[in-house]
């Protein structure tokens, strides 16, 4: 029998294989991204445009506007695209998010240029049915009425809102009437705006057919894919205004959600990689200081986590956690010993030794094969970065140390300054 | 093609190893043949509870979480109502971490009446969560009882309620390990940059020692035939009504699945599909619809719910399913639509083997049925089907006998 007292040796991951993206750039300017991996034969081509919520002037513009490219382009209605699509079974996915529209396409390598064609013609020749888009948004509607029901979506909704304020784009909360405010010429203008060339940049990963930078221009080049009005992004003021709480009463709630955090700053801010670590000791997995505690010693919850988000304009923190009403009080206290704790009790030297290893291990995942890689370098390329943003990350998490991680928490997560949502009954 | 080899302990312990350079993580994945329909009328969710407690402690390890986590890598693990699954990915390099953390909570596990208590709050908390305080998070309670009468099937993996976690005792728990965590009666996977006779030696280095355990004879009451349409109706606040519906299928091993999933691929999967394209586009008449098969290793359903628009009646709403349904019965589907989803079956079998936890999970699901070879071969069992198949799979399964449904509704209009 080998000796179970004695853990094999553990190996820390240090070499990531960072596969080198080839970038060209196309005659009308989109810049182009090959990430060449994996071993089957499928690519995923997908292409961003800065066309996110904080652009539209109304709510649910972006979203409408992503969402119906697919329901009818010059040559095809919504059913005939739908037919094609799921005959070359390409998976499309249609993604609008606070700063950027993502457009994609999973497809096996056999059916790479029939996919192409509709993907060119969605997003250059667009119609946006009426009936279409009426029934989209009704439809819509119907899921945001059920979302209402869910404590934890309440306590989202109203966090963002606390944090940016009900006027910025980034804390808008949605009503249902606005599903019915959207008009036809509104998602026209929007994409004649902000989805062309020079707006966006497209990622190709997985495993290349032949002469695949020649198929990929002859889909998406042409100089005549230009826009001839350009849209203005507007500019929103950003406040910031600590320490507000917010109870929202959902009677017969079996469970409270709590979200407890406030507004930070994005990926490209020096303090990022430090807060991200942070972050992660105090609830970013399993072994966190928040799960332990809270759901492992306690028993109080199924899960708790804490994240960093980074938007173009911002960033923010928080906490999210959903409870038992009964135990909500002790888990809010616990919550707030845990935020300053962070600041006051370093981490021990295997709890720190532990982070890094499973921070790195965690990383070397996060990018594991063409299409995990071709995410990251899509997230570094929003902030203008590129992959030795991960690397300055990886070279942060070899060196910080206890007292750099109590110093962070205490300039970025003092307690005093976190706003809080708790949804429930009370 | 996914290749692999083979290596079974003399302890009965079944291990399977697929190589895979081009990634520097392995997975490795733990499946033991118990599940929810091996579970004890009066102590439902005890699976799934037992689940939570493999990561409290075992006879040398006291936090597996932290261990793995040490080692770079993270795990999870699932509970279905045919088996348990464990899964582990981490760096190649340190695979040997998983071997020794999974043997050790084999060998046998050591944790505390406190630890089982948390557990029993935290699965609490799960059910709470996920089931009672959610919109029509309940559903399922209601259905499986519905449609199951005498198969263990007829309740959830949580449990048919919360006093049942309540009431688990540690000598219970202490019973179950003993009767199914053993060797014989798992399988273990693992997929990455390996060497397949490496991981050989380290399954004899860890398990290899480990106590055979006694084997467990599985007899499950068969679910009696349906003979008549059962309807059930609850009235809940929520914003829209919901209709399911559930047919009897066979399971999975029966020559006739392939055909049966591609059924309810033609009704919907993908927007192109029957239901999405008629009832949601076309009509107008549901905000969201759905058709999937449960793929149960003992005979399952085929499942078909939708919510209607608010305007639309309910009975009204039923009849626009069953229309579907029966149309499947009367005429055959086009070539073009069965070549439609034969190539979305296919491009999902493809895009499941660029991952190697999806591997890894793979093999051990399918060597649980018999071989994991089925794996590969049942590409062509779908390539096989015929238009034939599914009228006659469609004639024996849309009838009112073997329908159960369950209305969801707002509370009925004055």
């Amino acid at each position: 029998m080998p000796n179970r007292k004695q853990p094999p040796p553990v190996h820390i991951v240090s070499d990531i294989p960072f596969i080198k993206p080839k970038g060209v750039k196309l005659d009308n300017g989109l810049p182009v991204y090959f990430l060449e991996g994996g071993t089957e034969e499928f690519v995923k081509i997908e292409l961003v445009f800065f066309a996110g919520s904080y652009m539209q002037v109304k709510p649910l513009v972006s979203y409408a506007t992503s969402n119906l490219l697919r329901t009818g382009t010059d040559r095809q209605n919504r059913e005939e695209i739908n037919e094609l699509l799921d005959y070359y079974s390409a998976y499309l996915n249609l993604e609008a998010q606070k700063d950027i529209v993502s457009v994609s396409i999973h497809v096996l390598n056999k059916h790479l240029e029939p996919a192409l064609q509709l993907l060119r013609d969605m997003l250059r020749n667009p119609v946006f049915p009426e009936d279409e888009m009426r029934s989209f948004l009704k439809n819509k509607q119907q899921i945001h009425l059920i979302n209402q029901k869910k404590v934890q979506h309440l306590a989202r909704t109203y966090f963002n809102e606390l944090v940016y304020g009900e006027q910025h784009p980034y804390g808008y909360r949605l009503k249902p009437e606005d599903f019915e405010c959207v008009e036809r010429s509104d998602l026209q203008q929007f994409h004649q705006y902000w989805f062309y060339p020079e707006n966006g940049f497209c990622i190709v990963s997985g495993r290349m057919p032949p002469k695949i930078e020649k198929t990929i221009a002859s889909y998406f080049g042409g100089t005549d894919w230009k826009n001839i009005d350009k849209g203005k992004p507007p500019v929103y003021p950003l406040l910031t205004s600590g320490g507000r709480k917010v109870s929202l009463s959902v009677p017969e709630a079996m469970q409270s959600a709590i979200r407890i955090g406030k507004q930070l700053f994005n990926r490209t801010h020096p303090a990022y990689h430090r807060l991200k670590i942070t972050n992660a000791l105090l609830g970013g997995y399993f072994g966190s200081r928040l799960m332990q505690n809270i759901r492992q010693e306690k028993g109080y919850t199924y899960g708790i986590a804490s994240n960093i988000v980074s938007l173009l304009r911002s960033g923010y923190f928080f906490i999210a956690t959903q409870v038992g009403t009964d135990v909500s009080q002790f888990a809010l206290e616990e919550i707030y010993n845990e935020l300053k704790d962070l600041r006051c009790r370093p981490a021990g030297k295997d709890e720190l030794q532990s982070l890094r290893n499973y921070l790195s291990g965690s990383f070397l995942r996060s990018f594991d094969g063409p299409f995990a890689q071709g995410e990251r370098f899509k997230e570094s390329l929003v902030f203008g970065l590129d992959f030795s943003h991960y690397e300055d990350y990886l070279k942060t998490l070899g060196s910080v140390t206890a007292d750099e991680i109590m110093a962070t928490a205490a300039d970025y997560l003092n307690e005093d300054a976190m706003m809080e949502v708790v949804a429930g009954s009370q | 093609m996914l290749e692999y080899e083979k290596h079974k302990l003399s302890n009965g312990l079944r291990v399977l190893v697929h190589r895979d350079e081009t990634t520097p993580m392995a997975a490795v994945n733990m499946l033991y043949d118990v599940g929810a329909r091996d579970e004890d009328p009066e102590r439902t969710g005890f699976a799934h509870l037992f689940e939570h407690l493999m990561f409290e402690g075992s006879v040398n390890v006291s936090r597996f979480d932290y261990q793995l986590q040490h080692a770079g890598g993270e795990n999870n693990a699932f509970t279905t109502n045919d088996i348990t699954n464990y899964y582990n990915t981490l760096p190649a390099r340190n695979l040997e971490t998983a071997f020794w953390l999974e043997s050790d909570r084999m060998l046998g596990l050591a944790f505390s009446e406190e630890k089982l208590i948390t557990q029993k709050n935290v699965v609490t908390e799960e059910y709470r969560q996920s089931y009672l305080n959610q919109p029509y998070g309940d559903a399922w309670l209601l259905m499986r009882p519905l449609a199951y009468r005498e198969h263990p099937y007829r309740w959830a993996t949580i449990g048919k309620n919360i006093e049942h976690i309540q009431n688990a005792s540690l000598l219970e728990v202490r019973k179950f390990f003993t009767t199914f965590y053993h060797p014989a009666n798992a399988i273990l996977s693992v997929a990455g940059h390996v060497d397949p006779q490496k991981v050989f030696v380290l399954a004899e280095k860890w398990f290899g020692g480990i106590f055979p355990g006694n084997g467990y004879l599985r007899q499950l009451p068969a679910e009696p035939s349906q003979n008549e349409e059962r309807k059930m109706m609850v009235e809940r606040d929520v914003p829209q009504h919901q209709i399911y519906m559930a047919f009897h299928v066979c399971g999975r091993s029966h020559p006739d699945f392939h055909a049966t999933d591609l059924l309810s691929d033609i009704l919907s999967n993908g927007e192109s599909a029957r239901l999405p394209a008629r009832l949601v586009h076309y009509r107008k008449a549901f905000s969201e619809i759905n058709a999937y098969v449960t793929g149960n290793l003992d005979p399952g359903l085929l499942v078909i719910s939708g919510m209607p628009h608010n305007e639309v009646d309910e009975q009204e709403a039923e009849d626009m399913l069953w229309q579907q349904a029966q149309e499947l019965v009367a005429e055959p589907v086009t070539k073009r639509e069965l070549q439609k989803v034969k190539n979305r079956v296919e491009a999902t079998h493809t895009f499941a083997q660029s991952h190697v936890l999806s591997k890894a999970m793979n093999l051990a699901y399918y060597e649980l049925q018999g071989d994991a070879d089925r794996y590969n071969r049942q590409m062509d069992a779908y390539l096989g089907v015929t238009a034939d198949d599914l009228q006659r799979i469609a004639n024996r399964t849309f009838k009112r006998g073997n329908a159960s449904i369950l209305h969801y509704g707002r509370p009925a209009r004055p």
